[in-house]
């Protein structure tokens, strides 16, 4: 049998099978395969899905349960946070610039600009009335003050009103602009001048008392605390309150500054009080802050659940002078959730070393009654005076801001600063 | 891929499916077996039709390769009791390798390389199986052996 005889008899063996017809049948098979396969896999992507997040379940339960851990990254501090410097009393204080050093600082635009000065050109405010008031200085002539008002919107209008001098000079104290802006009040001699910015309406309000020295507004804006050494009175100066009486007697405070709404701040070394004002019952106690405060500056300045006060303290360890003592403003929160601050203002160290051995004298010094609070530019930022400065204190990053330089000695500062 | 047959693999397979089917059964020795494998293969290449270059070599190889497998060794030719043809009985006694090997250079007419390629086996053992059972069908059918030179002829 020869090689090429194979063929024909391996095809006469095969020849009796059927002919087959697989195209459809493999084509179905293939697309029924691939339907599987995906299937298979889509199943198999949930199966390790679900491993997967029973897997990290049972980690971080595990986790839990074990110790508490502390969080890979840290909480976040906000823009420009600087540490405090330490506690004094049990709250973080921070440190002012140092006293002719604020030219250098970061500025916080307002509407007062780099400098306050007093205008060289002003309209009638009855003519162009202001919608809110950003702040307040007096033009003296003769004795007689005149009202200069600055709006919101950078303008700056005089009232035409006449200003009589009170026992300590210039009628205008720290809380003359009521919280809405709208209203500004100055102690006068038996009496106060209250002078609405919208409507430019002014109307004075007589009272018993001689020697009358600061206002300070209710939260509604619509009443206002005017102190004297010997007397203190609730004035109605809003309108509202229908059948209520105008004039209101209400106790007087040693300290004329003292007397503020709605906080209060006063007291003596480790007994601060911070007293809240109402109505019917007058000052009620708060909390008792164990500051070392032995004098206090200025007004009590409040906005939301936060009063600002400047006090002078004896000696603080926390704190090295030489030649003053050391001003510190609290910031001090109502509420929980909201830690209470507070800023050291304090000496300028020498800048070169002392001829003789000693300590060395500092370069400048901040003297008491130099600086105190004057208001508010948002519920964060105080505004405080130093001499010859406006400065503003950010609570939450710690950071001290210059606000504008004063070429004038007094200002009162309303809520259209935050323009 | 498409939900009805490509005509392109519908002529592809029509064109190949009755001689390989003929191969298929001359290697197993069972029709249904060797109709089985072929569909199986005809389905992987409808898998990946359009991506193998060579599309005869790939259904080859998934045709032929298992009958090598000791798993799922054949059993030739066994039901046949009614037709006792004798070139039938003389595959049933090659190996299937021997089989595999006789039918793919002397049915298919493939050289020894391509079955060495197909099968997944060395050109030598493709050579020694081809010897081996052209012997054995020889002598199966009753020619004696090849290597007698009158029957060499």
């Amino acid at each position: 049998m020869r090689r090429e005889d194979v063929r024909p008899l391996l095809e006469q063996a095969a020849r009796t099978l059927p002919e087959p017809d697989l195209a459809d049948a493999a084509w179905s098979g293939a697309l029924a395969i691939r339907r599987r396969r995906r299937r298979s896999t889509t199943i198999a992507g949930i199966v390790v899905l679900l491993v997967l997040a029973i897997a990290a379940l049972v980690a971080g339960l595990s986790r839990n349960s074990a110790e508490v851990v502390p969080p890979e990254i840290a909480p976040t501090l906000p823009p420009g946070y600087i540490r405090p410097a330490g506690q004094i009393s049990g709250m973080d204080f921070w440190v002012a610039p140092p006293s002719g050093s604020e030219r250098f600082l970061d500025r916080l635009a307002t509407p007062l600009g780099d400098s306050l000065r007093l205008p060289s050109e002003t309209v009638e405010l009855t003519t162009m009335p202001l919608q809110e008031i950003a702040a307040v200085l007096l033009s003296e002539t003769d004795g007689i003050y005149t009202p200069l008002l600055l709006g919101a919107d950078s303008r700056w209008v005089h009232a035409t009103v006449e200003l009589d001098p009170i026992a300590t000079g210039s009628p205008l104290g720290t809380g003359a602009v009521s919280p809405n802006g709208r209203l500004v009040a100055f102690p006068q001699p038996r009496g106060v001048v209250v002078i609405d910015a919208t409507t430019a309406v002014t109307r004075r309000f007589s009272l018993p008392a001689d020697d009358l020295r600061s206002v300070s507004w209710l939260p509604d804006s619509a009443r206002v605390l005017v102190n004297g050494p010997t007397a203190a009175y609730r004035v109605l100066a809003g309108l509202c309150c229908r059948g209520e009486e105008t004039v209101v007697p209400v106790q007087p405070a040693s300290d004329v500054y003292a007397a503020t709404a709605p906080y209060r701040l006063d007291g003596g070394p480790g007994r601060v009080e911070l007293r809240r004002y109402s109505l019917n019952g007058g000052w009620t106690l708060e909390s008792t802050l164990g500051l070392p405060a032995s004098s206090w500056v200025g007004q009590t300045s409040s906005l939301g659940a936060t009063a600002a006060r400047l006090f002078v303290a004896d000696r603080l360890p926390q704190v090295q002078t030489t030649a003053s003592r050391p001003q510190l403003i609290a910031a001090i929160s109502t509420e929980q959730s909201s830690p209470s601050r507070l800023l050291v203002l304090g000496e300028t160290p020498a800048a070169t070393p002392p001829p003789t051995p000693g300590p060395a004298l500092p370069d400048a010094v901040r003297t008491p009654g130099c600086c105190f609070v004057l208001g508010w530019y948002d519920p964060h930022t105080p505004l405080f005076q130093v001499a010859g400065w406006v400065l503003a204190w950010d609570l939450e990053t710690g950071q001290v801001r210059r606000v504008t330089e004063l070429e004038v000695n007094t200002v009162a500062l309303g809520p259209g600063i935050a323009g | 891929m498409r939900e009805t047959v490509d005509p392109e693999f519908a002529a592809y397979v029509d064109a190949r499916e009755a001689r390989w089917l003929r191969s298929a059964y001359l290697v197993y020795g069972e029709p249904e077996r060797a109709e089985e494998q072929l569909l199986h293969a005809f389905t992987r290449l409808a898998l990946r039709w359009g991506k193998e270059d060579d599309p005869d070599a790939f259904v080859q190889r998934l045709l032929y390769q298992p009958a090598l497998s000791r798993r799922s060794r054949p059993k030739p030719f066994q039901d046949d009791d009614e037709d006792e043809h004798p070139v039938k009985v003389a595959l049933a006694g090659l190996s299937p390798a021997q089989r595999a090997v006789l039918v793919l250079l002397y049915f298919d007419e493939l050289t020894e390389f391509e079955v060495a390629d197909v099968l997944g086996v060395s050109h030598a053992a493709v050579h020694g199986h081809a010897q081996t059972a052209l012997s054995a069908l020889r002598s199966g059918l009753g020619h004696g052996d090849w290597r007698n030179a009158e029957d060499r002829r």
